[in-house]
């Protein structure tokens, strides 16, 4: 909770009333993105979003196991996400654990598409190595290190990060396999697969406050926020998952503006966030080259 | 499946997993039918009733096709001692399936996750104001999981609360509709929902034409977007009209 005066309550919306908010920015214009891959040397993957404030890590381990018996062509992918009481105070106990599973679910609404797995960012059936037996497991964990707002839009984009940062290992298996036994499977230390993330959607969030809706809110204007609405957008400018937060009701016709205002924002976060992810990398590489 | 009849099976089990491992062929086709005959954009028949539990607050059945639910209110009683002074009032709300709603038992979805889902559903619909220091409990029972299930448990909570006297701006009706293919299928069944491409779930406050919630899967184009929020926006208005008259027969009807 972020304890505002009247007075300062009156000035956030009126600045976002002009199209000039409290720190300068225009409504539709995002705080710099900071983007660092390769931070946790034991993941798969992984990769630190800073957005202002807003302080996120992901982390991507793929696991060998055993796909579901009914998409047995298809690997499994989980995500949570974990809001640690360092970040704010707030999140200890409950309201850690509820503000969690509403970032864990909306984060699987918005990655992994349908139950059929039309529409998902990441191609489960890329996941599997051998049909009905073996595949891999993806445990994509976020975690919230500080909080200033928009917290779902940086996790979205430190899970994209994390997943083109992911590599996977080459697996062998073993030709011999009866087709009733666990096949035996090799795991390269060598060679080593990459994912294709050009299919990962970014997550815009809108956040409404008098009239108007903005993107990137800090904490101190989502505190005055009546309702937000989370888009998730593919670089094809498909709706790719929607999810609403706030109690307030929202007229039919404004949440169709909604998502035509997110899509024509989200093809300048796609290539400035692309352009982060490449520059991460590169600064990477640099980094193992020298030592 | 028909390989692996020859052998004799030691223990029964539902055959669920088998009959999913591929969609069937009617889904690739334009001309395809539904599992209960239905058309594309004909929703279940709604059963509703308010009064289901006589120690409640309030309470409802609502029966969609073979999603079954019953909802009881209890409150506005005493919010907790540990709990903060809050001039407004409090929602609580909690979904929870009996083990055998689902076909395999105990293998309802995940429950926390509905329950916040319908927390936000309702929050905005309820006018929190007129009872401060006060909690209102939401407690709703899926007795039989058929498909749809949170849309059937929010109208069928929304009209709990209706019948528990609290103050609403207006009922909550909620619709969802499945994508699969090039088909919209509205309030689907749960054969149709684990097939299902995409899933567009609106819940709304029909004659304030104000959305409360909404949540979108999968991949959709804006057109298709429009197209799906007009056929629940549509069912919900109706739904809207059969929840009123739910509500009148019961408070014009005599008390037996």
């Amino acid at each position: 909770m972020v304890g505002l005066s009247l007075g300062e309550q009156n000035f956030i919306k009126g600045g976002i009333a002009q199209d000039l908010r409290t720190d300068g920015r225009k409504r539709l214009a995002y705080r710099p993105i900071f983007v660092e891959t390769g931070v946790i040397p034991q993941a798969s993957g992984s990769a630190r979003v800073k957005l202002g404030a807003t302080d996120v890590i992901a982390s991507v381990k793929a696991e060998l196991g055993k796909p579901n018996p009914s998409h047995p062509d298809k690997g499994k992918v989980s995500i949570y996400v974990d809001c640690s009481p360092t970040a704010e105070p707030t999140f200890e106990g409950r309201g850690g654990e509820e503000l969690s599973t509403e970032l864990s679910s909306a984060l699987q609404r918005c990655l992994l598409g349908g139950k059929s797995g039309a529409g998902a960012g990441i191609d489960l059936s890329s996941l599997s190595i051998v049909e009905g037996k073996v595949c891999w497991d993806l445990y994509i964990d976020g975690l919230v290190v500080s909080s200033d707002g928009n917290v779902l839009d940086a996790l979205g984009a430190a899970i994209k990060a994390a997943l083109s940062n992911t590599v996977i290992p080459k697996v062998q298996v073993a030709a011999n396999a009866s087709s009733d036994e666990q096949p035996e499977v090799d795991v390269s230390d060598e060679e080593f697969l990459q994912f294709d993330t050009s299919a990962v959607p970014v997550i815009i969030t809108l956040t409404k406050i008098g009239k108007h809706y903005i993107v990137d809110a800090t904490t101190e204007e989502e505190s005055q926020m009546s309702s937000a609405v989370s888009v998730s957008i593919n670089r094809q400018g498909r709706i790719c998952g929607l999810t609403k937060r706030g109690g307030a009701g929202l007229d039919p016709s404004i949440i169709l503006d909604m998502i035509s205002v997110a899509k024509h924002v989200s093809e300048q976060l796609i290539n400035k966030l692309d352009s982060e992810i490449a520059a991460a990398e590169a600064c990477e590489e640099e980094t193992e080259m020298d030592s | 499946m028909a390989g692996k009849s020859s052998a004799t099976p030691t223990t029964y089990s539902p055959s669920l997993s088998g009959q999913k491992k591929k969609r069937p062929s009617f889904l690739t086709d334009s001309d395809w039918v539904r599992p209960d005959g239905r058309g594309p954009h004909q929703c279940r028949p709604a059963f509703l009733r308010t009064g289901a539990v006589n120690s409640a607050s309030g309470s409802a059945y609502a029966e969609f096709g073979n999603t079954k639910v019953i909802v009881s209110v209890f409150g506005p009683r005493e919010s907790k001692k540990a709990m903060m002074y809050s001039d407004t009032g409090r929602l609580n709300c909690n979904v929870s399936y009996t083990t055998f709603a689902t076909p395999i038992r105990g293998q309802a979805p995940e429950t926390k996750d509905l329950s916040s889902m319908l927390h936000k559903a309702l929050e905005g619909a309820i006018i929190l104001k007129s009872f401060p220091k006060t909690t209102v409990d939401v407690f709703a029972l899926v007795l039989e999981s058929g498909g749809s299930d949170l849309p059937v448990i929010t109208t069928c909570a929304s009209l709990a609360l209706a019948d528990a006297g609290i103050m609403l701006y207006d009922m909550v009706a909620s619709v969802s509709v499945s994508c699969i293919g090039k088909n919209l299928l509205i309030d689907p069944v749960s054969e149709e929902e684990s097939y299902q491409d995409g899933s567009l779930m609106i819940t709304c406050m029909p004659s304030r034409n104000e959305v409360t919630q909404m949540t979108v899967t999968g991949e959709w184009s804006t057109p298709k977007i429009h197209e799906a929020m007009q056929l629940c926006l549509d069912a919900c208005s109706k739904l809207g009209k059969i929840m009123r008259s739910c509500l009148k027969e019961a408070a014009s009807g005599p008390q037996d």
